[in-house]
């Protein structure tokens, strides 16, 4: 009784707050909590029923692991998870350091009028959809009409067929991607940047401290719980390929698989002929229960480091 | 805290139990309904049922007035109403995929072999079987459409769906661009095989530098005697099979000395560098600038591709004119298994089928807004035709739509000799069930996005990748898919004394 009392005192005294949590926390509860219950069609054999989706889940035969074979059942196994987990890996280190790196320039930047349009400059090809970047880089890869190969021409070269030689791939979606994600990231750490009180950089200055020592001791310190925080949250992605950039940039072109053939778009390849819901759930269980490991993971050896720095 | 967060996880089950319990509750009731509705009269007094319906096609700004029209005719004729709901090719299957699973109420959805695939979703219990149905409120269309069409969309023994009366067969054929066929006086009735058709690539590869010779995409696949048990999948039985067993046809002679012509002409620049990346050569046929391809025909559809371009085109057979699997299932409706009313579904079905007013109304739409009659059952466009431009082929029976100004008067009589002098297919009325190799079926699928249009468009070496592509296969599985293929042809072509 005591408790519920206070639980109510607890809601009246923060309900200004509470008020203004409870969008995202309804939001939550709608489109990602109340869904997974939705997790057990992974465990079966999913069929209409006339009832309704709830009578479909109910009614349909329990299946155990047989969802999950065909993610592990080849030699596409390793292949797709070792090109999710490289990207990934190589998105984030590459994705961490230059967008820090174009934060600092920019923030360093004396001119702001020039500053905000090298920033919206960055930010734009992030609200582009992964189709059209798709067709910009098909622009500069086509073998017959692409900018590329006219410059190569021009020089006297052989033109090369890219989208059949795998080798470069790797490259051209690394490229790509930090085309595409870099004004967005660094922008997030700019709004961090432009929060460090400015009397550090002062008390620097007078102590006698350049441009990099004010950077090295100052800047990058306070950026670190941030830092720490959106590389956990990517961590804990990794498994997630952006799909967008492996299907629409190779343009799901078949030769270019080994180096281009990750998680999401293998899973897509193998069901879009057969609509087996409950193999799709499997897949994304799969990666979310993945995904959850490797941030508790990571996030406990943040902790040992630095407790202040870690997610919980 | 932790108090706290119990409270929270009690409140979301209980939240979740109350709505597993609401909707449990509400199928229930529905049930009860459609019963009470099956068992009551059918006087006019009883309120008008509006059947929800799902069709392909790119939704039409005219659809309200036109369905507003068609209401006033099915009140009338079965007491019931319509809403019909278009979804664009592109997205139709996917949407009705979602609608379908997460149990959308509706009455009357599109289904085919190409979109929103039929037997798999006849399987799954999409459907409403409609064997009864047919016999007790669909009796015309037994009468109204070719009995092959019924037999051959069959999934088990049964029918889920009613297909359009249509053409039957399916026949490839070669196309020309007639403007470069008479500018270099080319015979057409020459080209016969892949190979045949070399010495007219070569002419207008040497002699039109702009154009593209052969206009191809990715999913382009030669002509070749097989009749397959999946489409596009390397397993198939010899189309004048004996005994029905499935081949590899990857490693069939046949498949190899069309891959090494391909790739040939692939070398020789006839068609495009990028050929295994394209998915549509439109702009080449907007601009003119291609001289042939492939497709498969219809009764006249010379003249359909000739209005479609702007400028001349002709062709030749290619191949033989069969009837498959996939040609008859070409376009369908089937009753929604979750339908509150299956009954009046079918009547409008048998309605849709058989009646020409109907039928035209839904196709042409309203007489003297949309088009006008010329005499008795020809029809000009008018200019506001462009509002309500409906795809004929997927609104049931075809042959009983006004002709168009210009077609011959003889038009569906065409149609009727072109459905006779189709073959069947040996695999005719035998629909794979592919639930026991579901995991080999999806990582097979993935090798063949890997090779399938590399190798089919000739874009690499077949000595190299032929190899490489039959060992992958077989590792991903497609040895454990063929021999469960042939169990069940085994037992279909035993039940079916074949």
């Amino acid at each position: 009784m005591k408790m519920i009392g206070g639980f109510i005192r607890n809601i009246i005294k923060d309900k200004v707050m509470l008020l203004m949590v409870l969008p995202g926390a309804l939001w939550f509860l709608f489109f990602s909590y109340l869904p997974m219950v939705g997790t057990v069609i992974a465990f079966k054999e999913y069929r209409y029923s006339r009832e309704g989706f709830w009578a479909s889940i109910f009614h349909s035969k329990w299946v155990g692991w047989d969802n999950f074979k065909f993610l592990f059942t080849t030699n596409d196994a390793y292949i797709i998870t070792r090109n999710t987990l490289l990207y990934n890996a190589v998105f984030i280190l590459l994705g961490l350091v230059l967008s820090v790196v174009m934060a600092i320039v920019l923030a360093e930047i004396a001119n702001k009028k020039l500053a905000k349009v090298y920033q919206t400059g960055m930010f734009l090809p992030y609200f582009l959809s992964w189709v059209v970047v798709g067709y910009f880089a098909f622009s500069f890869l086509s073998s017959e009409s692409g900018v590329l190969n006219q410059i190569l021409g021009y020089f006297g070269a052989e033109p090369i067929n890219w989208y059949s030689e795998k080798k470069y791939w790797p490259v051209i979606l690394v490229l790509v991607y930090l085309w595409k994600a870099l004004g967005y990231n660094s922008v997030v750490y700019l709004a961090a940047i432009m929060g460090i009180d400015k009397s550090l950089y002062e008390a620097a200055m007078i102590d006698g401290a350049g441009k990099f020592q004010q950077i090295k001791n100052i800047t990058l310190p306070l950026l670190s719980p941030i830092i720490t925080i959106m590389t956990l949250l990517a961590i804990g992605k990794i498994f997630y390929a952006d799909f967008g950039l492996f299907y629409q940039v190779p343009r799901n072109s078949g030769t270019l698989y080994s180096v281009t053939n990750v998680i999401d778009t293998y899973v897509y390849q193998g069901l879009k002929s057969t609509g087996e819901i409950g193999m799709s759930t499997a897949a994304g269980l799969y990666q979310s229960v993945v995904g959850f490991v490797l941030v508790i993971t990571s996030n406990y050896i943040v902790r040992k480091f630095n407790k202040d720095s870690a997610l919980f | 805290m932790s108090k706290k967060s119990k409270r929270l996880s009690l409140l979301l089950t209980s939240m979740m139990a109350v709505s597993v319990l609401l909707s449990a509750c509400g199928g229930g009731s529905n049930n009860a309904s459609s019963n009470d509705s099956a068992s009551g009269s059918k006087g006019n007094s009883e309120k008008p049922v509006e059947l929800i319906w799902y069709t392909i096609g790119a939704p039409q700004k005219d659809l309200d007035m036109v369905v507003a029209e068609i209401n006033k005719y099915t009140k009338e004729k079965i007491n019931a109403t319509l809403k019909i709901n278009m979804l664009d090719y592109g997205d139709y299957s996917q949407k009705m995929q979602v609608k379908v699973a997460s149990g959308e109420p509706m009455d009357i959805m599109f289904t085919s072999s190409w979109a929103l695939d039929y037997v798999q979703n006849a399987r799954k219990g999409a459907f409403m079987e409609l064997d009864s149905l047919i016999d007790k409120y669909g009796k015309d269309i037994k009468t109204a459409i070719d009995p092959a069409f019924l037999e051959g969309s069959k999934v088990d023994g049964h029918n889920y769906a009613i297909p359009a009366n249509k053409e039957l067969p399916a026949q490839e054929v070669w196309r020309f661009n007639k403007e470069l066929v008479d500018k270099y006086k080319l015979d057409i009735s020459k080209a016969t095989t892949l190979d045949s058709i070399e010495p007219m690539l070569k002419t207008i590869k040497e002699n039109e530098p702009g154009v593209t010779p052969y206009a191809m995409v990715k999913d382009y696949m030669p002509v070749l005697p097989f009749d397959y048990i999946i489409e596009k999948m390397p397993m198939a039985v010899y189309l004048n099979t004996k005994d029905y067993k499935i081949v590899n046809i990857l490693e069939s002679p046949e498949l190899k000395s069309s891959l090494e012509t391909v790739h040939k002409y692939y070398k020789a620049g006839y068609v495009s560098s990028e050929v295994a990346t394209t998915s549509s050569v439109d702009d080449l046929y907007k601009a003119g600038k291609w001289f042939m391809d492939r497709a498969t025909t219809q009764p006249m559809a010379d003249n359909l591709w000739t209005a479609s371009y702007g400028y001349p085109v002709v062709s030749t057979p290619a191949g033989e004119s069969y009837i498959y699997n996939w040609s008859v299932m070409g376009s369908m409706q089937a009753i929604s298994a979750n339908s509150e009313h299956p009954e009046k579904a079918m009547e409008f079905l048998n309605l849709l089928n058989t009646d020409p007013y109907l039928r035209n109304l839904v196709d042409s739409g309203i007489e003297g807004v949309h088009y006008e009659k010329i005499n008795d059952n020809t029809i000009k466009n008018l200019p506001e035709a462009k509002n309500y431009d409906m795809p004929s082929f997927s609104l049931g029976n075809i042959m009983i739509n006004y002709l168009n100004e210009g077609d011959p008067a003889d038009k569906w009589e065409q149609f009727k000799k072109f459905n006779e002098a189709g073959i069947n297919a040996p695999l005719l009325g035998f629909n794979f069930d592919t639930s026991k190799v579901t995991s080999e079926i999806a990582a097979v699928q993935n090798v063949k996005e890997e090779f399938w249009a590399p190798l089919m468009t000739g874009t690499v070496d077949p000595d190299e990748y032929l190899p490489k592509a039959i060992e992958k296969f077989k590792a991903a599985g497609l040895d454990k898919i063929i021999a469960e293929a042939q169990t069940q042809i085994d037992a279909w072509k035993a039940a079916n004394n074949k």
